[in-house]
C-alpha cells in the first residue's frame, strides 16, 4: 500500500482530521508523541512556506504568512520526497491544510489533493450541520469516502 | 419603470445550503428545548407562505386539496428542496405522507465520533434521527407555511428515522375560506 498517512489542519496550527493506512515507524520512535508529530508537521510547513516564497527567483509579491491565498496563487511548495516517503501538501484559501505522505514512487497528487478538498472535504464535512469549523472532527461517511477514493487513485488495495 | 421581465437570477446553491444549517446552529447557541423549536417555526412558517406566493402566483388558483398537495410535491419542492417528492400516499381523507428518499438538505448528516479529548472514551451513538430532529423543524414550518399560503391548514410532522429518506406527514385540519 503506497499511502502512509493523511492529516488536515486548520489554520491555528491544531490537527482536525489524522488517518493513518500504514504506520511502521511508531509515533514513540519518531517524534515521541502524537501531539508532538502535529506540532511538527505545522511547523514544518510553516517554515517551508516562508522559505519557498522567500527564495523564490521569479514572484516580486510580497508573501503574507497566514493570509488566505487561491490555491495556485503566490508560492507555496507541493510536496517533497525523501527515500522513505514522498509528502504532498495542498493549502486551501480558508487555511487549512492537507496533507498526504505516500511512498516515493507516487507521482504527483497535487490534483488528488485538489479533488478531497473540495468534493470531499466541502461535501461531506464542511456541509455537515453538526462539524463545528476548527474543531477535530471524525465523520463516518468522509472516512469513508477518502478511502474509496484513495482505492480508486490505486494507492489503497 | 422597466417593461421587460426580470432575469431570472441564480445564486449558488452552497449558499443556501450553508445559510440554512448555519441559520439552526445559530439559534441552538442560544435556545435549546421548546423555544427553539418556536423560533425556527416562525422563521419558517413566514419563509413558506412567501415562498409559495412567489411560486404560485403564475399558476390557476388551486381548489381542490389534492391539487394543493400535488403542487407542494412537485413544484414547491423542486424550488426550496431542489427534487420533487418521491412518493405522495393519502387517506383521502385529510392525512397525506410524503415522502422524500434522499432530502438534500439532511444527507450529509453524521455524527462526529471524535472523542472530546484524546484518550477518552467515544461519544455514544446517538440515533440520527435524534440528531436531525432540530434541522427538521425549519423545513416543516416552511411546508406548513405554504399550505397556509395556498388555503389549507395544516399540521406537519417529519419522520427521519431511515435517513436519507424522510417522511412528511401532513394532517389538513380545515380549509380555511379563499
Amino acid at each position: 500500500m503506497p499511502c502512509f498517512t493523511f492529516y488536515i489542519f486548520n489554520r491555528k496550527g491544531a490537527c482536525q482530521y489524522y488517518h493513518e493506512w500504514q504506520r511502521l515507524k511508531p509515533v514513540r520512535s519518531g517524534a515521541g508523541s502524537q501531539e508532538e508529530d502535529f506540532k511538527l508537521m505545522f511547523g514544518l510547513f510553516w517554515s517551508m512556506r516562508a522559505l519557498s516564497s522567500a527564495l523564490d527567483p521569479k514572484n516580486p509579491a510580497k508573501q503574507q504568512m497566514g493570509a488566505p491565498q487561491r490555491i495556485g496563487d503566490g508560492c507555496s511548495f507541493n510536496s517533497f520526497r525523501t527515500s522513505a516517503y514522498k509528502l504532498h501538501f495542498l493549502e486551501s484559501p480558508s487555511g487549512l491544510k492537507f496533507v498526504l505522505t505516500t511512498d516515493p514512487s507516487v507521482g504527483s497528487l497535487a490534483e488528488a489533493l485538489q479533488y478531497i478538498y473540495a468534493s470531499l472535504f466541502v461535501e461531506l464535512v464542511a456541509k455537515n450541520p453538526l462539524y463545528t469549523p476548527g474543531e477535530p472532527f471524525l465523520f463516518e461517511p468522509f472516512s469513508a469516502a477518502l478511502n474509496k477514493y484513495m482505492r480508486t487513485l490505486g494507492l489503497l488495495s | 419603470m422597466s417593461a421587460t421581465p426580470a432575469a431570472k437570477r441564480a445564486v449558488a446553491e452552497s449558499c443556501i445550503d450553508y445559510l440554512t444549517l448555519e441559520l439552526v446552529n445559530n439559534y441552538r447557541r442560544q435556545l435549546q428545548g421548546p423555544p427553539l423549536q418556536a423560533a425556527l417555526d416562525a422563521i419558517g412558517e413566514r419563509v413558506g407562505r412567501q415562498l409559495v406566493e412567489r411560486y404560485a402566483k403564475e399558476r390557476p388558483p388551486l381548489l381542490e386539496q389534492l391539487d394543493v398537495m400535488k403542487f407542494i410535491c412537485k413544484e414547491f419542492w423542486a424550488e426550496v428542496f431542489r427534487k420533487s417528492v418521491d412518493n405522495l400516499r393519502t387517506n383521502h381523507r385529510g392525512t397525506f405522507v410524503l415522502r422524500d428518499t434522499q432530502f438534500r438538505w439532511l444527507t450529509r448528516l453524521s455524527q462526529n465520533q471524535m472523542p472530546p479529548q484524546v484518550g477518552q472514551p467515544l461519544p455514544a451513538p446517538i440515533p440520527k434521527a435524534e440528531l436531525a430532529a432540530d434541522y427538521l423543524v425549519l423545513p416543516c414550518a416552511i411546508v406548513r407555511g405554504a399550505l397556509a399560503g395556498l388555503g389549507l391548514e395544516a399540521s406537519v410532522t417529519a419522520d427521519a428515522t431511515s435517513l436519507p429518506q424522510v417522511d412528511f406527514t401532513v394532517v389538513v385540519r380545515q380549509v380555511a375560506a379563499r
